[in-house]
């Protein structure tokens, strides 16, 4: 078991160090949450409505776009020699090699939620809510099922010709339930109502990130295999 | 079954769904009792609640079949698969385009995000992924096992996608929303109800034996091919 | 001379690697059409043939990178299962690609990989891949920085990180100069220690033939010439090769 852990996070931290070095894909995402918030600005009335009431829809779209801009190149790492190949080759089972790509990738996802939020904290002037750690656990949960399903779908359209471009299709439909519950969690937590009223959603973010992670796992094998 | 037998059973299906369905139009115009609140205009209900079944029939049909056919590797799994995923394309398809059509001739709107247009446009959008996805790779064995992953993935996601649409819309109510079917129905419309669910069933069975026999003919038409170059 | 016929596991000894009537198809291409090979542990087989001729299809399929369409790949007598994983611990492929990440140094690149493969002695271990490689002095150079040879001669130190019995290369020499050719000459003749059993696939008729136990021609997706090396020592090599190659075009 611990040698599978040790695998997994290998992979994971042979992707952070990469983006450490690079830096592509986070300051791309990054970028994108600024000026997000910053278009969003210049495309609301504020006489007509106020940013706190679409808030938080606001900023779950801006991370799922930015989310795909940087699962969209979660295997373009491999792409340029091969690499892999060379893993896929390796003695680690390829549920492992999804997991460890699926943590690297929530890792980066995460710290740009969080950006997000802060970003459109300081634009709009929304205060944190209600309960910070909640907003912290359901950014964390749909983060996880978008990464999760984003990972899986990644390995399958860089099969394709289409390459990215399939991605939001293929994505988009599935990351409904995330988009749903959570948007309506942070909505919610925004706009100071209790935590008894979220839970639900909360619950709804787990269940459909333990599902993805679930069926990615079991599912990544028949995507690399050549 | 040989595929004549299929392409046979699967025509004398069809062909009792569709007479399936004229009665079912003439009971729902001419039989069936008015519902109270909505008036004539829910009777659509008797089509599109039987239309959103087929749907998921497909759905499931072609999550399963693909789920064995990535376990499995036999192809007439994936060309189960294929045709499942076609009729429910063209179902899905059908309920798209007549729901907003009657929404607007009935209550004046086209979209309200009723639950089960809704779904039902996901899906449609999922199936649409299936056959991108199909069809977009160098290797074809390749193609056919992404689709498979697609049905499958889509499949465990539809409950969890209607939950959401259905809390959604609870938030929202629109006043004109169908009636949810859930409380106990009037034995007639329940009646006409059933009929057209089983004779939507085997429009989509006749078609999918029919699509499957003409997915059997194709493979071994290359694989005949095949031989004659090798 | 006719092509081998298929033998199954051997009862005096199992061969060390063993493929039966192994068939790899891409939709309607046909990339391996039916090979049979037994090789014994310490055997080194040489493969040529033109483009196209399926030769990287084979190592594929040799390797576990590729699932036979129809056929079966044995290592030390256990047939190879897509699903488990143990086997690969046994093989080390080194292929077009290098499977290198080019901005990790040369270092992290091994580190990398030796974890994967559960390597625990890497502090002592990567230091004598590279001496043997001759890259010692570049441990802490990005790969991105490396020069073709330079990175060729770390995938190989890749490949073999492991100490795998079952060795494949995909074409090594191509695009060496010559002192990087002879740094991998050097290397290849070390791999031949009696323990490990090697299958290369080249262009290059004088370095394949100098360290082959074993010759095929690939053509067309199967082995069209087997030999040994004394039977290949016994003929002009070169027209030989011209002559089966054209004779199954």
């Amino acid at each position: 078991m611990s040698a599978y852990l040790g695998q997994i996070g290998a992979i994971a931290w042979k992707d952070l160090l990469l983006e450490l070095r690079t830096r592509e894909r986070v300051v791309a995402m990054g970028a994108f949450a600024v000026l997000a918030a910053v278009l969003f600005n210049y495309s609301i009335d504020r006489t007509v409505v106020r940013p706190q009431d679409i808030g938080a829809g606001l900023i779950w779209m801006t991370i799922v776009f930015g989310g795909l801009l940087g699962v969209g190149r979660t295997f373009h790492l491999e792409a340029e020699d091969g690499a892999l190949q060379g893993v896929l080759m390796s003695p680690v089972p390829k549920d492992a090699i999804f997991l460890g790509k699926t943590l690297s990738n929530f890792v980066l996802l995460y710290i740009v939620s969080l950006l997000v939020v802060a970003v459109f904290m300081l634009f709009f002037g929304m205060e944190l809510g209600t309960s910070p750690p909640m907003l912290a656990l359901a950014l964390a949960l749909g983060a996880l099922g978008f990464v999760a399903l984003g990972t899986l779908f990644a390995a399958v359209s860089s099969g394709t010709r289409m390459g990215e471009t399939l991605l939001p299709i293929l994505l988009f439909p599935l990351l409904i339930p995330v988009i749903v519950f959570g948007a309506g969690a942070t909505g919610r937590l925004l706009s100071g109502r209790p935590v008894s009223e979220v839970v639900g959603n909360i619950r709804m973010l787990a269940a459909f990130a333990l599902m993805a992670v679930a069926a990615g796992s079991v599912l990544f094998r028949f995507v690399v295999e050549d | 079954m040989s595929g004549k037998g299929m392409r046979l059973t699967g025509t004398a299906l069809a062909g009792l769904g569709l007479l399936g369905m004229l009665l079912v139009y003439s009971l729902s115009f001419f039989w069936v009792s008015t519902e109270l609140s909505q008036g004539v205009a829910q009777r659509i209900f008797y089509v599109h609640v039987p239309a959103a079944w087929t749907t998921f029939l497909a759905f499931g049909i072609a999550a399963f079949t693909s789920g064995m056919y990535l376990w499995l590797r036999d192809e007439r799994l994936d060309r189960a698969a294929l045709a499942a995923a076609e009729g429910g394309m063209i179902f899905a398809t059908i309920m798209l385009t007549t729901g907003p059509l009657w929404g607007k001739i009935a209550w004046g709107t086209y979209w309200t995000w009723d639950p089960r247009l809704t779904s039902t446009l996901l899906m449609w959008f999922i199936f649409l992924g299936y056959f991108m996805v199909r069809n977009s790779t160098e290797n074809p064995e390749k193609g056919k096992r992404f689709a498979a992953v697609v049905a499958i993935v889509g499949a465990l996601d539809i409950p969890f996608i209607h939950l959401s649409v259905v809390w959604f819309r609870s938030l929202h109510p629109d006043p004109i929303v169908l009636k949810p079917d859930r409380p106990s129905l009037p034995a007639d419309m329940l009646i006409v109800l059933l009929t057209s669910v089983l004779s939507f069933t085997m429009i989509f069975l006749g078609l999918f034996l029919l699509r499957y026999a003409l997915e059997t003919l194709r493979a071994g038409q290359q694989a005949r091919a095949r031989e004659a170059t090798a | 001379m006719a092509p081998e016929s298929a033998s199954p596991p051997s009862a005096t000894t199992t061969p060390a690697l063993e493929a039966c009537g192994i068939v790899r198809e891409y939709g309607p291409v046909i990339a391996v059409a039916g090979i049979d090979l037994s090789l014994e542990r310490g055997e080194f087989l040489t493969v040529f043939g033109p483009n196209g001729a399926g030769k990287s299809s084979l190592l594929g399929l040799l390797s576990g990178a590729l699932r036979p369409t129809r056929g079966d790949v044995f290592i030390n007598g256990t047939r190879l299962d897509f699903g488990a994983v143990d086997w690969r611990h046994d093989v080390g492929v080194l292929s077009h690609q290098g499977f290198l990440y080019a901005q990790l140094t040369v270092q992290e690149n091994l580190r990398f990989y030796g974890r994967l493969y559960g390597l625990t002695d890497l502090d002592s271990r990567i230091p004598e891949r590279l001496a043997e490689v001759s890259l010692a002095d570049r441990s802490n150079s990005r790969v991105g920085q490396l020069s073709h040879g330079m990175r060729q001669r770390l995938a190989l130190a890749r490949a073999l990180l492991h100490d795998p019995d079952v060795v494949l290369l995909d074409e090594p020499y191509t695009g060496l100069d010559p002192s990087a050719a002879a740094v991998l000459r050097g290397v290849l003749t070390g791999l031949k220690d009696g323990r490990r059993t090697v299958v290369m696939v080249t262009h290059n008729i004088g370095e394949g033939i100098a360290l082959a136990s074993q010759v095929a021609i690939q053509v067309r997706g199967r082995f069209a010439w087997q030999g040994s090396r004394a039977d290949v020592e016994a003929v002009d090599f070169e027209r030989l090769y011209h002559r089966v190659v054209e004779g199954r075009a």
